[in-house]
């Protein structure tokens, strides 16, 4: 089977501010990770490796730094890391990243699956995984939080709001994957990062790959962010005190006041 | 910022491991630690399983290939999850004692040893000290003398690491005795000896600190020992033996930059949130001042400790000669017990009584790092060596 897991690098988001002045996130100093979903994708992906065996290529899109992501991905156990890196792929919005994505996966050839991460933390749109799925013309099952291989067909785990739904679609498939609370990362062991090293890993630039150049990047990129900024700092509640009676007496003369009650 | 001293990959193992660590590692852990005075078997089964023991073996006997700087991040990552040192000394002690055996022994002992002590099924210590000797090793008691096809043992040796560990799990100590009685150190042999053979009956200590680790002696009783255990050439372990102390001393030094570097972040953030007279702690330059040494002093055994492992490492490549080693470990191993303490009793310091009591974090690191003014080499020896290659000219003047 053939697979593909798209990863990407992305600030660790529990500590990253945004400068109240510019409107950008303040990046200097944070420590870049694997997209949590991401690995979880990557190590289901593996699991369906292991399972019907063949080939898991890890896919990212990024600055050249991002290689450190693809390099941890071999470590874990992908068996080869494509890095797409070009200034020409900068600024992308989730149209543009998911077509440049989908021609690159394109150019490995026909994936059985491909299996994306729900969302990435650092922008939280859930839109890379369906708008790759639509540019490949793939059927997408999404918020799918356990995969596995039965009969030739995939079947996967969904969350929904009342239960859970089990859904089943016959490959080629993309699938995004949310990450069950219980949910513990690989760590790599010494010898298996220096193996991740002699792993196939390439690099591809925009003029690697077969596409309209007009759809990359910024250009490509209907959405503009015009802001981003930080929740207004909430003001501290009224604490009322007293024996349980007397808070009580105090909440229904506010509620009413305030008109609740 | 990255630090640019280590490589893509030595920093991509610290991350890991520094999240597999924090994930095994609970309160409970180090609770278990205190009151039963071992290591949990899952913490064992979990050191293991990411190839925390003995890594300085090669692979081809089952080893992760580490070189010595590789070896110092798991000795300081460790020291930050574990303030008692417990696991600090069962992974340092046979990590740089395998090494010897990897690097001297003969091919039959690291065939039917070395694949056994990586996976963390027998343990490997050092005994070199004994009761009346501890860095005069010209006067140890101890003996060997070959006998038939092999050589057999006498002695007794004593404030050993790993007796229990070695007796009841399995496995032995790279030992120091005296084979040429007329030649001092000069005439010493190295070998193994496992804990579990005929005539060794061993003893308990109770120290201070990391409880996890037995400590203790043993009695060496006509103990037959079969030739292929010899590390080296006879008469030649004394020359063999400061290999493995150096590495251990330098792996010693991240140890003691972890514990001390822990435990200042610890004391920061109570300086932060406490306050007195109506402002924080961290904001009385009483508490800056004192703060502001320590950090310096940690940072700079924590950055030294990885040089000298490195200038070890350069010692193998034909880079650097024995003398720098010997005198670049000793550089570390003589401050990082001695500020470690010092900045561990301050960030006790800081947080009151509460410093003073056994729940405290801080006094189990206090404890811990103190046995490493003595442990792989006394403060003492350290300033001899320092002040020999100094005097003799034969010091790494960093150029």
């Amino acid at each position: 089977m053939k697979i593909v897991v798209c990863v990407k690098q992305v600030p660790d988001t529990t500590d990253v501010k945004v400068d109240p002045e510019k409107g950008t996130l303040i990046r200097e100093g944070i420590p870049s990770i694997i997209n949590p979903f991401d690995q979880f994708a990557l190590e289901e992906g593996l699991r369906i490796r292991e399972q019907t065996g063949g080939e898991l290529t890890v896919i990212s899109m990024g600055p050249p730094q991002a290689k450190s992501v693809i390099m941890l991905s071999l470590a874990i156990g992908a068996d080869r890391g494509v890095l797409l890196t070009d200034r020409a792929f900068a600024g992308a919005d989730t149209l543009a990243t998911s077509y440049t994505l989908a021609k690159a996966v394109e150019k490995m050839g026909e994936a059985d699956l491909v299996v994306c991460g729900l969302q990435a933390i650092d922008g939280d749109t859930a839109q890379v995984g369906p708008g790759l799925a639509t540019h490949l013309r793939l059927p997408q099952i999404t918020y799918a939080e356990h995969i596995e291989m039965v009969d030739g067909v995939l079947r996967a785990r969904r969350m929904i709001d009342d239960g859970t739904e089990i859904v089943e679609a016959k490959p080629p498939v993309l699938v995004t994957m949310t990450t069950p609370s219980d949910f513990v990362p690989t760590n790599p062991p010494f010898t298996k990062i220096m193996k991740a090293k002699k792993k196939p890993y390439e690099e591809w630039g925009a003029g690697d790959i077969d596409l309209d150049s007009s759809r990359l990047g910024l250009d490509g990129s209907p959405t503009w962010v015009e802001k981003v900024y930080p929740p207004p700092v909430r003001e501290a509640g009224e604490i009322l005190e007293g024996t349980s009676d007397e808070i009580v007496t105090q909440l229904i003369e506010i509620l009413k006041r305030e008109q609740f009650l | 910022m990255e630090d640019w001293f280590f490589t893509e990959e030595q920093r991509m193992f610290r991350e890991s491991l520094r999240e597999y660590l924090q994930h095994h590692f609970s309160l409970e852990v180090i609770e278990h630690i205190e009151e039963k005075r071992e290591i949990p078997k899952a913490i064992i089964e979990a050191m293991a399983e990411f190839e925390l023991f003995c890594p300085m073996v090669s692979e081809d006997y089952g080893g992760a290939g580490f070189d010595l700087v590789t070896a110092g991040i798991v000795g300081e990552e460790l020291a930050r999850v574990d303030p008692t040192g417990s696991t600090c000394v069962y992974y340092l002690v046979p990590a740089s004692w395998s090494r010897i055996i990897d690097l001297y022994g003969t091919e039959e002992a690291k065939q039917e040893l070395l694949p056994k002590m990586t996976k963390g099924e027998i343990f490997c210590g050092i005994a070199s000290t004994e009761a009346d000797t501890g860095s005069d090793l010209g006067n140890m008691i101890t003996t060997i003398k070959p006998d038939g096809d092999g050589y057999v043992v006498n002695g007794a040796k004593n404030y050993i690491s790993g007796v229990r560990e070695a007796s009841t799990l399995g496995g032995g100590h790279v030992t120091l005795a005296r084979q040429d009685l007329d030649a001092g150190v000069r005439g010493c042999t190295l070998f193994y000896l496992p804990l579990t053979a005929d005539g060794i009956e061993i003893s308990q200590d109770r120290e201070m600190g990391r409880e996890g680790m037995s400590t203790g002696g043993f009695r060496i009783d006509n103990v037959k020992i079969p030739k292929h255990y010899l590390i080296g050439e006879e008469n030649k372990g004394f020359y063999i033996i400061h290999e493995g102390y150096e590495a251990a001393r330098g792996i010693i030094a991240c140890v003691c930059a972890g514990a001390a570097l822990k435990a200042l972040e610890n004391a920061v953030a109570y300086m932060k949130e406490r306050k007195t007279f109506g402002q924080p702690l961290a904001r009385y330059q009483g508490m800056q001042f004192p703060l502001a040494e320590h950090w310096s002093k940690m940072m700079m055994v924590r950055d030294w400790g990885y040089k000298a492992l490195r200038i070890m490492d350069q010692e193998k490549q034909g880079k650097a000669t024995r003398f720098e080693s010997s005198q670049s470990i000793a550089m570390a191993k003589l401050w990082a017990p001695l500020w470690a303490f010092d900045a561990i009793n301050f960030s006790m310091q800081v947080q009151g009584a509460y410093g003073y009591s056994l729940e405290c974090t801080e006094q189990k690191a206090l404890r811990a790092v103190r046995s490493f003014g003595w442990a792989e080499g006394t403060s003492e020896v350290m300033r001899l060596i320092i002040a020999r290659e100094v005097l003799g000219g034969t010091a790494w003047k960093g150029y």
